[in-house]
């Protein structure tokens, strides 16, 4: 076995452009969040296709987390010792993706995170690690810079889900908008599930916010927009964080989710090199919009495997090369870099996105934007 | 002031939807002496009954009741001649068993069939209000909800006080063997009270769902809620229930404008408890010796 290995090591060293590229995927292929993880298979297979024209033989070994971090452990364990890859894109949810880490720096095995927005995931110093996607506070900070670049408000009101997602996204955007000056008149931590939010939009609107901030799933998102209408809140904008007012179940709402602000990692109209063609080849071939999901893992793949193939499948190699380059693509401009206690961040610029006429459109920022911004939020018919 | 009188209006016709909800309850201990752990999983199988119905046959939530509640009765009526009459005389934790085990079966299999994600109605009145003036507005279709559970709960009581078959029922409930004796078929009955509390459920699913959403495991919260509610009002009383839903319904919504959203659950199972520790039959509730 060792000779066989040697002679493996051998060959990968003398003709690194011959040799098909090991790369690991982690991924929720079933489970609970199967649906998305769906999404970024289907990006990593188009990123396939595409380095197969470029020359670059790769040959992946997926590995299906069910969405358990002690599962996508095990997973990167058999990855990284058994499998012997050059470096692991995934996982996707940020339980897994945190849990995964670690391991990556312990057996020093490149790993690029294509889509999880928990914060501490690289904010803990390790070098191997490297994330694609703009962390959750960017969430928070992107949605209240685009209403204040578009008006002057005052005010805001926070409705969310007394979950862990819901809280900690309000949580750090308080801390935002009290940098920014703005008061916040509502805070309302709702159990998730209730059928009735009258009362609390009653007393939402009672304050008269400038800005509604919401953070919810699909259906409570529905179900707030519907009740806001019917209560008559109507601030200069709804602003929904994340999850809810990103589907597009909500987008289809069109009596109560039209004009909706909301933000996200990466659209199909947006003006990075790529993206427009990326939509349609996917929507071709797997039937679907992609999700920012499919665009996350797309780019991760392709980076990943360009900068093993360029490294000789050496892993050290690679995740120097990871921390060295850069990229522009179907996610923008992607660099690695170390700021505000960030280590091997992409900086990624969220785009802010309205849904005009049913459609979500990129309104901010200016340079990657197709549409202008509808503001105010028009009153309610 | 506008506050004050939009959360009481929207609490008191949520209300009614869970007075449904608690009076089929009731009605089912009041007769069998059996806790319907399954209450809320059937009020869920009445939610996709009406779902079904629209999407496929484009029947409106409202016009659906007529048919989702005669078919909810024979369902009731099935699940009581197959499972809970078996039950009847077994001690209370088997009776607890076998309704929590029979909700568990309806839900994973509606989730085997359905997926576990959320489904939304969308009916061309689902967000639309009647404006009463002082910034006060009514949602349409939680009125028209209100009105129909109010038409239902007449039309029970009517049953109940004025036909042979609800003096029967109340009878049975009163004393079940003094009934066998006087000549009352109560096995019959209980199909009936079951079926009937079936059909409640499944209609108030029917109720709510242009205003909420449905998922497989959407019954627990209203099992627990008709729980209290039927607790609250007086274990086997219909007026209870409904005073007790509305009650409920109110509390809630005044709760969440005056305390916070995420207390409203804490008020409400204060209050509870308030009522069990000085009343203990409940609001309406005669205590058995």
């Amino acid at each position: 076995m060792r000779k066989h290995l040697l002679a493996l090591g051998a060959v990968l060293a003398l003709s690194p452009c011959l040799m098909a590229q090991k790369i690991g995927v982690i991924n929720s292929m079933s489970g609970p969040e199967a649906p998305i993880g769906e999404h970024i298979t289907n990006g990593i297979k188009l990123a396939e296709e595409d380095l197969k024209k470029k020359g670059i033989n790769l040959q992946l070994v997926w590995e299906d987390d069910t969405g358990k971090p002690q599962i996508s452990m095990s997973a990167m364990e058999k990855l990284a010792t058994r499998d012997n890859v050059v470096g692991v894109v995934g996982p996707y949810t940020s339980a897994c993706s945190n849990a995964v880490a670690k391991l990556a720096e312990k057996y020093r095995v490149p790993l690029l995170i294509p889509a999880a927005a928990k914060e501490e995931i690289t904010r803990q110093g390790l070098k191997y690690v490297f994330r694609m996607n703009a962390p959750a506070d960017k969430y928070a900070s992107s949605l209240i810079d685009a209403a204040a670049a578009l008006g002057k408000p005052k005010s805001i009101a926070f409705i969310y889900e007394n979950t862990d997602f819901g809280t900690s996204t309000s949580k750090t955007a308080k801390e935002y908008v009290a940098k920014k000056g703005m008061q916040v008149v509502a805070d309302e931590p709702y159990p998730k599930g209730a059928a009735d939010y009258r009362s609390t939009l009653a007393k939402v609107k009672s304050k008269n916010p400038d800005l509604v901030f919401m953070v919810s799933y699909v259906a409570d998102a529905i179900l707030l927009m519907r009740q806001s209408k019917e209560v008559g809140l109507q601030p200069q904008a709804f602003l929904g964080a994340g999850a809810g007012f990103t589907t597009p179940e909500f987008a289809k709402e069109r009596a109560i989710s039209e004009n909706v602000i909301s933000c996200t990692q990466w659209t199909g109209d947006v003006n990075w090199p790529g993206a427009k063609e990326f939509e349609a080849r996917f929507k071709a071939k797997f039937g679907k919009e992609p999700t920012y999901h499919a665009a996350c893992a797309y780019a991760s793949m392709m980076i990943m495997a360009e900068t093993a193939r360029n490294a000789g499948g050496d892993r050290t190699k690679t995740q120097q090369g990871l921390k060295a380059g850069k990229w522009n693509g179907v996610m923008g401009e992607v660099q690695f870099a170390d700021y505000e206690g960030f280590t091997n961040q992409n900086n990624h610029q969220m785009l802010v996105q309205q849904i005009i006429n049913g459609n979500y459109e990129t309104v901010l920022p200016a340079k990657f934007a197709t549409k202008k911004p509808i503001f105010p939020f028009p009153k309610w018919k | 002031m506008a506050v004050f009188l939009q959360s009481l209006i929207s609490g008191v016709l949520i209300g009614g939807v869970y007075a449904l909800i608690g009076i089929g309850l009731t009605l089912i201990f009041g007769v069998m002496r059996v806790i319907n752990f399954a209450h809320g999983d059937i009020m869920m199988v009445g939610m996709y009954l009406t779902y079904l119905l629209f999407t496929l046959m484009g029947v409106d939530p409202f016009v659906s009741v007529l048919i989702s509640f005669p078919l909810m009765f024979f369902f009731g009526g099935f699940l009581q001649k197959v499972f809970i009459n078996r039950v009847l005389n077994a001690v209370a934790q088997n009776q607890i068993l076998l309704t929590i085990g029979l909700g568990l079966v309806m839900s994973n299999t509606v989730m085997l069939i359905f997926t576990s994600d959320y489904k939304i109605l969308t009916t061309s009145y689902s967000s639309s209000t009647i404006q009463v003036g002082g910034g006060v507005s009514i949602s349409t279709p939680l009125l028209v909800s209100f009105l129909i559970t109010a038409v239902i709960t007449a039309a029970l009581g009517w049953f109940l006080l004025k036909t042979d078959t609800g003096q029967a029922i109340r009878a049975t409930a009163q004393d079940r063997d003094a009934a066998q004796l006087m000549g009352i078929n109560v096995s019959r009955m209980s199909v009936i009270a079951f079926g009937l509390g079936a059909a409640l459920a499944g209609t108030a699913g029917a109720l709510i769902s242009p205003t909420y959403y449905i998922f497989p495991q959407v019954g627990g919260t209203f099992t627990l809620k008709a729980f209290v509610i039927t607790v609250l009002g007086g274990m086997g009383s219909v007026v209870g229930a409904t005073l007790g839903g509305i009650l409920i319904g109110i509390t809630e919504s005044m709760s969440a404008v005056y305390i916070s959203s995420g207390w409203k659950d804490v008020v409400v199972f204060v209050l509870f408890l308030l009522v069990l520790l000085f009343k203990p039959s409940g609001l309406m509730g005669k205590s058995r010796t």
